[in-house]
Protein backbone atom coordinates (compact mmCIF):
# COMPACT_ATOMS: atom_id res chain seq x y z
CA UNK A 1 0.00 0.00 0.00
CA UNK A 2 2.92 2.67 1.12
CA UNK A 3 4.79 1.56 -2.17
CA UNK A 4 1.34 2.66 -4.25
CA UNK A 5 1.08 5.26 -2.74
CA UNK A 6 4.62 6.58 -2.68
CA UNK A 7 4.52 5.86 -6.75
CA UNK A 8 1.10 8.00 -6.45
CA UNK A 9 2.83 10.83 -5.13
CA UNK A 10 5.81 11.16 -7.03
CA UNK A 11 3.87 10.80 -10.31
CA UNK A 12 2.03 13.45 -9.02
CA UNK A 13 5.15 15.49 -8.29
CA UNK A 14 7.03 14.78 -11.72
CA UNK A 15 3.54 16.10 -13.41
CA UNK A 16 3.79 18.81 -11.88
CA UNK A 17 7.59 19.84 -12.09
CA UNK A 18 7.72 18.68 -15.93
CA UNK A 19 6.34 21.76 -17.53
CA UNK A 20 7.96 24.23 -14.71
CA UNK A 21 11.57 22.70 -15.63
CA UNK A 22 10.57 22.68 -19.72
CA UNK A 23 9.99 26.30 -19.26
CA UNK A 24 12.93 27.26 -17.62
CA UNK A 25 15.18 24.95 -20.14
CA UNK A 26 13.74 26.99 -22.73
CA UNK A 27 14.35 30.63 -21.08
CA UNK A 28 17.78 29.20 -20.07
CA UNK A 29 18.70 28.34 -23.87
CA UNK A 30 17.32 31.39 -24.70
CA UNK A 31 19.31 33.36 -22.73
CA UNK A 32 22.56 31.13 -24.15
CA UNK A 33 21.32 32.44 -27.84
CA UNK A 34 21.35 36.45 -26.46
CA UNK A 35 24.88 35.98 -24.53
CA UNK A 36 26.42 34.36 -28.45
CA UNK A 37 25.49 37.18 -30.10
CA UNK A 38 26.91 39.57 -27.92
CA UNK A 39 30.45 37.75 -26.61
CA UNK A 40 31.33 36.11 -29.55
CA UNK A 41 33.50 37.18 -32.71
CA UNK A 42 31.61 36.28 -35.75
CA UNK A 43 30.94 36.68 -39.17
CA UNK A 44 27.57 35.73 -40.55
CA UNK A 45 25.52 35.30 -43.57
CA UNK A 46 22.22 35.30 -43.52
CA UNK A 47 18.74 35.53 -45.97
CA UNK A 48 15.49 37.26 -44.76
CA UNK A 49 12.71 35.15 -46.58
CA UNK A 50 9.03 36.91 -46.95
CA UNK A 51 6.98 34.68 -48.93
CA UNK A 52 8.87 34.85 -52.47
CA UNK A 53 11.38 37.48 -51.63
CA UNK A 54 14.57 37.21 -50.21
CA UNK A 55 16.93 39.98 -49.09
CA UNK A 56 20.83 38.65 -48.26
CA UNK A 57 22.30 40.25 -45.72
CA UNK A 58 26.41 39.64 -43.68
CA UNK A 59 26.44 40.59 -40.05
CA UNK A 60 29.71 40.64 -38.29
CA UNK A 61 30.96 41.22 -34.66
CA UNK A 62 33.66 41.79 -32.54
CA UNK A 63 34.44 42.46 -28.86
CA UNK A 64 37.70 43.83 -27.27
CA UNK A 65 37.49 44.40 -23.93
CA UNK A 66 34.64 46.18 -22.83
CA UNK A 67 34.13 47.31 -26.61
CA UNK A 68 31.68 46.19 -29.00
CA UNK A 69 31.33 46.62 -32.65
CA UNK A 70 29.23 45.39 -35.03
CA UNK A 71 28.71 45.51 -38.94
CA UNK A 72 25.88 44.80 -41.08
CA UNK A 73 25.65 45.15 -44.70
CA UNK A 74 22.49 44.53 -46.68
CA UNK A 75 24.02 43.17 -49.51
CA UNK A 76 20.44 44.01 -51.71
CA UNK A 77 20.99 47.47 -51.45
CA UNK A 78 24.52 48.95 -52.72
CA UNK A 79 26.02 51.17 -50.80
CA UNK A 80 24.89 51.18 -47.44
CA UNK A 81 27.00 50.05 -44.30
CA UNK A 82 24.90 49.87 -40.74
CA UNK A 83 27.82 49.83 -38.28
CA UNK A 84 27.18 49.86 -34.19
CA UNK A 85 29.74 50.89 -32.11
CA UNK A 86 28.65 49.97 -28.39
CA UNK A 87 25.64 52.44 -28.07
CA UNK A 88 26.03 54.21 -31.68
CA UNK A 89 24.19 53.19 -34.76
CA UNK A 90 25.75 54.66 -38.09
CA UNK A 91 24.14 54.07 -41.09
CA UNK A 92 26.84 54.93 -43.19
CA UNK A 93 25.74 56.07 -46.70
CA UNK A 94 27.69 56.49 -50.28
CA UNK A 95 27.11 60.04 -51.35
CA UNK A 96 24.50 60.93 -48.90
CA UNK A 97 24.82 61.91 -45.25
CA UNK A 98 24.71 59.37 -42.83
CA UNK A 99 22.68 59.15 -39.70
CA UNK A 100 23.46 58.17 -36.45
CA UNK A 101 21.27 57.06 -34.03
CA UNK A 102 21.57 56.31 -30.28
CA UNK A 103 21.15 52.41 -29.13
CA UNK A 104 22.03 49.30 -28.26
CA UNK A 105 21.13 47.44 -30.97
CA UNK A 106 20.90 47.95 -35.26
CA UNK A 107 17.16 47.79 -35.93
CA UNK A 108 17.35 45.30 -38.87
CA UNK A 109 18.55 42.77 -37.34
CA UNK A 110 15.96 40.64 -35.14
CA UNK A 111 15.12 42.52 -32.27
CA UNK A 112 14.53 39.36 -30.15
CA UNK A 113 18.19 38.52 -29.92
CA UNK A 114 18.78 42.00 -28.18
CA UNK A 115 15.56 42.63 -25.99
CA UNK A 116 16.13 42.38 -22.16
CA UNK A 117 14.83 38.62 -21.43
CA UNK A 118 12.15 40.14 -18.42
CA UNK A 119 10.43 41.91 -21.69
CA UNK A 120 10.33 38.85 -23.49
CA UNK A 121 9.59 36.54 -20.81
CA UNK A 122 6.03 38.74 -19.86
CA UNK A 123 5.03 38.75 -23.65
CA UNK A 124 6.34 34.75 -24.48
CA UNK A 125 6.25 31.22 -23.26
CA UNK A 126 9.58 29.44 -23.84
CA UNK A 127 9.36 25.76 -24.72
CA UNK A 128 12.96 24.00 -26.04
CA UNK A 129 11.66 21.40 -28.69
CA UNK A 130 13.48 18.57 -30.52
CA UNK A 131 17.03 18.60 -31.82
CA UNK A 132 17.58 17.46 -35.91
CA UNK A 133 20.01 18.57 -38.26
CA UNK A 134 21.10 21.97 -39.80
CA UNK A 135 23.39 22.44 -42.78
CA UNK A 136 25.41 19.58 -40.55
CA UNK A 137 24.97 21.80 -37.40
CA UNK A 138 23.31 19.85 -34.48
CA UNK A 139 20.33 22.76 -33.78
CA UNK A 140 17.97 22.48 -30.97
CA UNK A 141 14.71 23.59 -31.50
CA UNK A 142 13.22 26.46 -29.34
CA UNK A 143 9.44 27.73 -29.49
CA UNK A 144 8.42 31.34 -28.10
CA UNK A 145 4.23 31.12 -27.68
CA UNK A 146 2.75 34.85 -27.88
CA UNK A 147 0.65 34.51 -23.86
CA UNK A 148 -1.46 36.81 -26.38
CA UNK A 149 -3.01 36.72 -29.54
CA UNK A 150 -2.25 39.85 -31.02
CA UNK A 151 1.69 38.72 -31.32
CA UNK A 152 3.36 36.87 -34.07
CA UNK A 153 5.26 33.74 -32.19
CA UNK A 154 8.79 32.84 -32.81
CA UNK A 155 10.22 29.28 -33.43
CA UNK A 156 14.33 29.13 -32.88
CA UNK A 157 17.14 27.06 -33.87
CA UNK A 158 19.99 27.04 -31.93
CA UNK A 159 22.92 25.59 -32.90
CA UNK A 160 23.55 23.37 -29.54
CA UNK A 161 27.47 23.91 -29.66
CA UNK A 162 27.85 27.54 -29.78
CA UNK A 163 23.90 28.82 -28.97
CA UNK A 164 24.06 30.82 -31.83
CA UNK A 165 20.47 31.36 -33.67
CA UNK A 166 20.42 29.35 -37.14
CA UNK A 167 17.28 30.15 -38.46
CA UNK A 168 14.25 31.96 -36.90
CA UNK A 169 10.54 31.94 -38.11
CA UNK A 170 7.79 34.37 -37.24
CA UNK A 171 4.30 31.96 -37.47
CA UNK A 172 0.61 33.98 -37.17
CA UNK A 173 -0.63 30.71 -35.99
CA UNK A 174 1.05 27.57 -34.73
CA UNK A 175 -0.07 23.93 -34.51
CA UNK A 176 1.55 21.02 -33.19
CA UNK A 177 0.98 18.68 -35.79
CA UNK A 178 0.76 20.33 -38.93
CA UNK A 179 3.18 21.73 -41.22
CA UNK A 180 3.65 25.74 -40.06
CA UNK A 181 3.82 28.52 -42.74
CA UNK A 182 6.27 30.92 -41.74
CA UNK A 183 5.05 34.61 -42.50
CA UNK A 184 9.01 35.32 -42.53
CA UNK A 185 12.44 33.19 -42.30
CA UNK A 186 15.71 34.54 -40.81
CA UNK A 187 17.77 32.09 -41.94
CA UNK A 188 21.74 31.74 -41.54
CA UNK A 189 23.69 30.65 -44.45
CA UNK A 190 27.46 30.94 -43.45
CA UNK A 191 28.45 30.89 -39.89
CA UNK A 192 32.03 31.25 -38.84
CA UNK A 193 32.62 32.14 -34.93
CA UNK A 194 36.94 33.03 -34.57
CA UNK A 195 38.26 33.48 -30.83
CA UNK A 196 40.16 36.59 -32.43
CA UNK A 197 39.00 39.82 -33.45
CA UNK A 198 39.43 40.23 -36.77
CA UNK A 199 41.43 43.13 -38.19
CA UNK A 200 38.65 44.69 -40.27
CA UNK A 201 36.47 45.38 -37.00
CA UNK A 202 39.42 46.25 -34.84
CA UNK A 203 40.22 49.15 -37.57
CA UNK A 204 36.45 50.37 -37.61
CA UNK A 205 37.00 50.18 -33.80
CA UNK A 206 39.28 52.60 -34.22
CA UNK A 207 38.09 54.76 -37.31
CA UNK A 208 36.29 58.23 -36.98
CA UNK A 209 32.95 57.99 -37.59
CA UNK A 210 30.25 61.00 -37.80
CA UNK A 211 28.91 62.57 -35.13
CA UNK A 212 25.28 61.80 -33.50
CA UNK A 213 23.21 63.00 -35.69
CA UNK A 214 20.51 65.43 -33.62
CA UNK A 215 16.92 64.16 -33.25
CA UNK A 216 14.79 66.13 -35.93
CA UNK A 217 11.55 66.67 -33.29
CA UNK A 218 8.74 68.16 -35.06
CA UNK A 219 6.18 68.06 -32.39
CA UNK A 220 2.89 68.07 -34.36
CA UNK A 221 0.39 70.30 -32.56
CA UNK A 222 -2.39 68.63 -31.20
CA UNK A 223 -3.84 66.04 -33.25
CA UNK A 224 -7.28 65.53 -34.80
CA UNK A 225 -7.84 62.48 -34.13
CA UNK A 226 -7.95 59.92 -30.90
CA UNK A 227 -7.32 56.53 -30.78
CA UNK A 228 -9.55 54.76 -28.38
CA UNK A 229 -8.26 51.36 -28.10
CA UNK A 230 -5.02 49.36 -27.78
CA UNK A 231 -3.36 45.79 -28.44
CA UNK A 232 -2.61 44.60 -24.86
CA UNK A 233 1.12 45.02 -23.48
CA UNK A 234 1.07 48.09 -26.00
CA UNK A 235 1.38 51.75 -25.08
CA UNK A 236 1.66 55.19 -26.81
CA UNK A 237 5.13 56.40 -27.64
CA UNK A 238 5.21 59.70 -25.97
CA UNK A 239 7.12 61.88 -28.38
CA UNK A 240 7.42 60.45 -31.57
CA UNK A 241 9.65 62.06 -34.53
CA UNK A 242 7.99 63.22 -37.43
CA UNK A 243 9.64 61.79 -40.45
CA UNK A 244 9.82 64.01 -42.99
CA UNK A 245 8.80 62.15 -45.64
CA UNK A 246 5.26 62.53 -44.18
CA UNK A 247 4.86 65.89 -42.93
CA UNK A 248 2.64 67.48 -45.14
CA UNK A 249 0.20 64.38 -45.73
CA UNK A 250 -0.22 62.82 -42.56
CA UNK A 251 -3.37 64.21 -40.16
CA UNK A 252 -2.42 62.53 -37.21
CA UNK A 253 0.28 59.75 -36.28
CA UNK A 254 0.67 57.15 -33.56
CA UNK A 255 3.64 54.94 -32.74
CA UNK A 256 2.62 52.04 -30.21
CA UNK A 257 5.53 49.62 -28.61
CA UNK A 258 5.02 46.71 -25.89
CA UNK A 259 9.17 46.93 -25.49
CA UNK A 260 9.57 44.50 -28.52
CA UNK A 261 7.89 45.51 -31.60
CA UNK A 262 6.26 48.71 -32.83
CA UNK A 263 3.46 49.54 -34.46
CA UNK A 264 2.74 52.71 -36.66
CA UNK A 265 -0.95 54.28 -36.83
CA UNK A 266 -0.92 56.53 -39.73
CA UNK A 267 -4.30 58.94 -40.50
CA UNK A 268 -4.26 60.86 -43.72
CA UNK A 269 -6.97 62.08 -46.30
CA UNK A 270 -9.05 59.64 -47.93
CA UNK A 271 -8.01 58.72 -51.21
CA UNK A 272 -11.38 56.94 -52.41
CA UNK A 273 -9.88 53.77 -52.78
CA UNK A 274 -11.54 50.31 -51.25
CA UNK A 275 -9.85 48.69 -47.67
CA UNK A 276 -7.06 46.86 -48.33
CA UNK A 277 -4.40 44.29 -46.36
CA UNK A 278 -1.38 43.58 -47.31
CA UNK A 279 1.98 41.52 -45.70
CA UNK A 280 5.60 42.33 -45.95
CA UNK A 281 6.74 39.26 -44.49
CA UNK A 282 5.35 39.51 -40.72
CA UNK A 283 4.72 43.19 -41.16
CA UNK A 284 1.05 43.42 -41.85
CA UNK A 285 -0.01 46.63 -43.85
CA UNK A 286 -3.63 47.27 -43.22
CA UNK A 287 -5.73 50.22 -44.84
CA UNK A 288 -8.88 51.16 -43.81
CA UNK A 289 -10.37 53.71 -45.98
CA UNK A 290 -14.01 55.32 -45.83
CA UNK A 291 -15.02 58.79 -47.61
CA UNK A 292 -13.25 61.33 -44.85
CA UNK A 293 -10.04 59.71 -43.95
CA UNK A 294 -7.48 56.94 -44.48
CA UNK A 295 -6.12 54.99 -41.82
CA UNK A 296 -3.16 52.76 -41.96
CA UNK A 297 -1.85 50.29 -39.45
CA UNK A 298 1.45 49.05 -40.35
CA UNK A 299 3.57 46.56 -37.26
CA UNK A 300 3.59 43.44 -36.60
CA UNK A 301 0.63 42.26 -35.84
CA UNK A 302 -2.17 40.26 -37.10
CA UNK A 303 -4.66 41.65 -39.57
CA UNK A 304 -7.55 41.21 -36.89
CA UNK A 305 -5.89 43.64 -34.59
CA UNK A 306 -4.92 46.07 -37.40
CA UNK A 307 -8.56 45.85 -38.26
CA UNK A 308 -9.37 46.79 -34.63
CA UNK A 309 -6.67 49.91 -34.36
CA UNK A 310 -8.06 51.37 -37.38
CA UNK A 311 -11.53 51.18 -36.15
CA UNK A 312 -10.23 52.76 -32.90
CA UNK A 313 -9.29 56.27 -34.45
CA UNK A 314 -11.85 58.71 -33.64
CA UNK B 1 59.39 -12.63 -95.17
CA UNK B 2 60.07 -8.99 -94.89
CA UNK B 3 58.25 -7.93 -97.54
CA UNK B 4 55.09 -10.30 -95.88
CA UNK B 5 56.14 -8.39 -92.63
CA UNK B 6 55.85 -5.42 -94.19
CA UNK B 7 52.36 -5.47 -95.92
CA UNK B 8 50.57 -6.47 -93.03
CA UNK B 9 52.18 -3.75 -91.16
CA UNK B 10 51.40 -1.21 -94.04
CA UNK B 11 47.60 -2.36 -93.98
CA UNK B 12 47.55 -2.60 -90.40
CA UNK B 13 48.81 1.43 -90.46
CA UNK B 14 45.76 1.96 -93.11
CA UNK B 15 43.35 0.51 -90.15
CA UNK B 16 43.12 -2.72 -91.58
CA UNK B 17 41.79 -5.48 -88.83
CA UNK B 18 44.81 -7.77 -87.76
CA UNK B 19 44.26 -11.00 -86.65
CA UNK B 20 44.84 -12.42 -83.00
CA UNK B 21 48.27 -13.85 -83.87
CA UNK B 22 50.06 -10.49 -85.43
CA UNK B 23 48.85 -8.80 -83.23
CA UNK B 24 50.34 -10.29 -80.60
CA UNK B 25 53.34 -10.44 -82.65
CA UNK B 26 53.39 -6.62 -83.02
CA UNK B 27 52.88 -6.19 -79.01
CA UNK B 28 55.95 -8.08 -78.51
CA UNK B 29 58.04 -6.84 -80.93
CA UNK B 30 59.64 -3.06 -80.48
CA UNK B 31 61.09 -3.26 -84.01
CA UNK B 32 57.60 -4.15 -85.52
CA UNK B 33 55.98 -1.04 -83.34
CA UNK B 34 58.60 1.14 -84.58
CA UNK B 35 57.78 0.19 -88.37
CA UNK B 36 54.37 0.81 -87.58
CA UNK B 37 54.88 4.27 -85.95
CA UNK B 38 56.79 4.87 -88.93
CA UNK B 39 53.95 4.05 -91.59
CA UNK B 40 51.94 6.42 -89.53
CA UNK B 41 54.27 9.45 -89.63
CA UNK B 42 54.79 8.79 -93.32
CA UNK B 43 50.85 8.68 -93.80
CA UNK B 44 50.52 11.69 -91.49
CA UNK B 45 53.40 13.57 -93.57
CA UNK B 46 51.41 12.86 -97.00
CA UNK B 47 48.15 13.95 -95.52
CA UNK B 48 49.81 16.95 -94.22
CA UNK B 49 49.02 16.37 -90.63
CA UNK B 50 52.34 16.46 -89.62
CA UNK B 51 52.03 19.11 -87.18
CA UNK B 52 49.97 17.16 -85.41
CA UNK B 53 52.17 14.07 -85.11
CA UNK B 54 53.95 13.76 -81.61
CA UNK B 55 57.65 13.34 -81.91
CA UNK B 56 58.66 9.75 -81.76
CA UNK B 57 60.17 9.89 -78.18
CA UNK B 58 57.60 12.00 -76.97
CA UNK B 59 56.62 9.02 -74.09
CA UNK B 60 60.40 8.49 -73.37
CA UNK B 61 60.53 12.23 -72.52
CA UNK B 62 57.60 12.52 -70.56
CA UNK B 63 58.65 9.60 -68.34
CA UNK B 64 61.88 11.35 -67.89
CA UNK B 65 60.25 14.42 -67.17
CA UNK B 66 57.92 12.77 -64.85
CA UNK B 67 61.11 10.57 -62.83
CA UNK B 68 62.66 14.36 -62.34
CA UNK B 69 59.73 15.79 -61.20
CA UNK B 70 59.84 16.68 -56.99
CA UNK B 71 57.56 14.58 -54.37
CA UNK B 72 54.57 16.86 -53.13
CA UNK B 73 53.29 16.03 -49.75
CA UNK B 74 49.62 16.63 -49.68
CA UNK B 75 47.95 16.65 -47.00
CA UNK B 76 44.47 15.49 -47.22
CA UNK B 77 42.64 17.45 -44.20
CA UNK B 78 39.08 18.81 -44.22
CA UNK B 79 39.68 22.26 -43.54
CA UNK B 80 37.68 24.98 -42.09
CA UNK B 81 37.23 26.93 -45.30
CA UNK B 82 36.39 23.30 -46.58
CA UNK B 83 33.66 22.45 -44.51
CA UNK B 84 32.53 26.35 -44.78
CA UNK B 85 32.37 25.81 -48.62
CA UNK B 86 30.79 22.57 -48.66
CA UNK B 87 27.94 24.05 -46.12
CA UNK B 88 27.42 26.89 -48.30
CA UNK B 89 27.08 24.14 -51.61
CA UNK B 90 24.46 22.44 -49.34
CA UNK B 91 22.40 26.00 -48.60
CA UNK B 92 22.63 26.01 -52.94
CA UNK B 93 21.28 22.99 -52.93
CA UNK B 94 18.79 23.14 -50.22
CA UNK B 95 15.06 23.29 -51.13
CA UNK B 96 14.13 26.41 -49.95
CA UNK B 97 17.22 28.36 -51.60
CA UNK B 98 15.62 28.00 -55.14
CA UNK B 99 12.23 29.86 -54.67
CA UNK B 100 14.11 32.08 -52.55
CA UNK B 101 16.57 32.65 -55.60
CA UNK B 102 13.74 33.05 -58.37
CA UNK B 103 12.02 34.82 -56.24
CA UNK B 104 14.94 37.36 -56.13
CA UNK B 105 15.56 37.69 -59.48
CA UNK B 106 11.63 38.13 -59.63
CA UNK B 107 11.46 40.58 -57.39
CA UNK B 108 14.83 42.72 -59.11
CA UNK B 109 12.77 42.89 -62.09
CA UNK B 110 9.46 44.27 -60.42
CA UNK B 111 11.72 46.66 -58.59
CA UNK B 112 13.51 48.31 -61.73
CA UNK B 113 9.90 47.52 -64.18
CA UNK B 114 8.37 49.78 -60.93
CA UNK B 115 10.61 52.45 -60.25
CA UNK B 116 11.46 53.04 -63.79
CA UNK B 117 7.51 54.44 -64.03
CA UNK B 118 7.45 56.23 -60.70
CA UNK B 119 10.54 58.27 -61.98
CA UNK B 120 9.14 58.30 -65.08
CA UNK B 121 5.69 59.79 -64.27
CA UNK B 122 7.10 61.88 -61.53
CA UNK B 123 7.26 65.76 -61.94
CA UNK B 124 10.77 66.79 -61.08
CA UNK B 125 10.08 69.06 -58.62
CA UNK B 126 8.54 66.20 -56.33
CA UNK B 127 11.53 64.23 -57.66
CA UNK B 128 13.58 66.77 -55.91
CA UNK B 129 11.92 67.63 -52.62
CA UNK B 130 11.01 64.31 -51.84
CA UNK B 131 13.36 62.80 -49.31
CA UNK B 132 15.35 59.41 -50.68
CA UNK B 133 14.71 56.44 -47.61
CA UNK B 134 17.70 55.09 -46.06
CA UNK B 135 17.08 51.20 -46.97
CA UNK B 136 14.85 51.05 -49.48
CA UNK B 137 13.35 47.52 -49.42
CA UNK B 138 11.31 45.59 -52.00
CA UNK B 139 7.75 46.52 -52.52
CA UNK B 140 5.34 45.67 -50.69
CA UNK B 141 3.23 43.69 -53.64
CA UNK B 142 2.86 42.63 -56.91
CA UNK B 143 2.76 45.53 -59.01
CA UNK B 144 0.16 46.85 -61.69
CA UNK B 145 1.76 47.04 -65.20
CA UNK B 146 2.51 50.69 -66.74
CA UNK B 147 -0.14 51.82 -68.56
CA UNK B 148 0.22 51.74 -72.61
CA UNK B 149 -0.84 55.46 -74.33
CA UNK B 150 -1.86 53.39 -77.53
CA UNK B 151 -5.71 52.38 -75.85
CA UNK B 152 -7.51 54.48 -76.27
CA UNK B 153 -10.90 52.95 -75.62
CA UNK B 154 -13.64 53.75 -72.90
CA UNK B 155 -12.74 50.79 -70.82
CA UNK B 156 -9.39 50.65 -71.21
CA UNK B 157 -8.81 54.50 -70.14
CA UNK B 158 -10.75 53.76 -66.73
CA UNK B 159 -8.29 50.34 -66.66
CA UNK B 160 -5.42 52.37 -67.05
CA UNK B 161 -7.13 55.55 -64.42
CA UNK B 162 -7.39 52.57 -61.61
CA UNK B 163 -4.08 50.98 -62.38
CA UNK B 164 -2.58 55.01 -61.84
CA UNK B 165 -4.63 55.06 -58.89
CA UNK B 166 -3.53 51.82 -57.37
CA UNK B 167 0.11 52.35 -58.78
CA UNK B 168 -0.08 55.91 -56.49
CA UNK B 169 -1.25 53.83 -53.18
CA UNK B 170 1.05 51.69 -53.94
CA UNK B 171 3.85 54.61 -53.40
CA UNK B 172 1.98 56.16 -50.40
CA UNK B 173 2.11 53.05 -48.84
CA UNK B 174 5.56 52.34 -48.99
CA UNK B 175 6.66 55.80 -48.17
CA UNK B 176 4.51 55.34 -45.04
CA UNK B 177 6.66 52.06 -44.42
CA UNK B 178 9.66 53.37 -44.91
CA UNK B 179 8.34 55.95 -42.69
CA UNK B 180 7.54 53.28 -40.14
CA UNK B 181 10.91 51.60 -40.29
CA UNK B 182 12.80 55.25 -40.03
CA UNK B 183 10.55 55.99 -36.93
CA UNK B 184 11.62 52.29 -35.32
CA UNK B 185 15.23 53.37 -36.04
CA UNK B 186 15.11 56.36 -34.32
CA UNK B 187 12.95 55.71 -31.68
CA UNK B 188 15.33 53.87 -28.55
CA UNK B 189 17.01 58.04 -29.26
CA UNK B 190 13.45 59.46 -28.22
CA UNK B 191 13.34 57.05 -25.24
CA UNK B 192 16.73 57.33 -23.84
CA UNK B 193 16.08 61.01 -24.21
CA UNK B 194 12.98 60.92 -22.22
CA UNK B 195 14.31 58.74 -19.41
CA UNK B 196 17.79 61.50 -19.22
CA UNK B 197 15.05 64.14 -19.17
CA UNK B 198 13.03 62.51 -16.34
CA UNK B 199 15.87 61.92 -14.57
CA UNK B 200 17.14 65.42 -14.89
CA UNK B 201 13.64 66.46 -13.68
CA UNK B 202 13.81 64.13 -10.63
Amino acid sequence: MMKWLFGICSMVVLCCSQPASAEETGWALFDKVQQSVKQHNFDVSYVVLKGGQAETYRWLHGRSGDKEIEHLIPMYADGVDIVRRSDKVYYLLSERPSLVTQSSSIKELPPLLFQSPEKIRSLYDAVAGSSSLMDGRSAQLLRLSAIDDNRHHYWLWVDVQTGFPLRIDTLSEQHPNNKNRALEIWQVTHLRITPELPDTLAQLLEIELPALTPPVVAKPASQPHQLSWLPKGFSISDDPLLVPQLQPDVLSYWLLSDGLHQVSVFVQNSHQLPTQAYRDGATTIYVQADAKQDVTVIGPISIETAKRLAAAVH
Amino acid sequence: MLSEKQEWLSQAADNHALTAEQLSELLQQPDLQETVQRYQLAGAVLRNEAESVLPLDFADNLASMLEQEPTYQLQNSSSLLQKMKNGLLQAANAEWFKPAAHGAIAASVALVAVFGVQQYQQPLEQQLSAPTPLLQTRPVAGFATPVSLSQTSVENRFEAQEQQAMLEQQQRLQALLQAHRQQIRVSETQTNKTSTQEKREQ
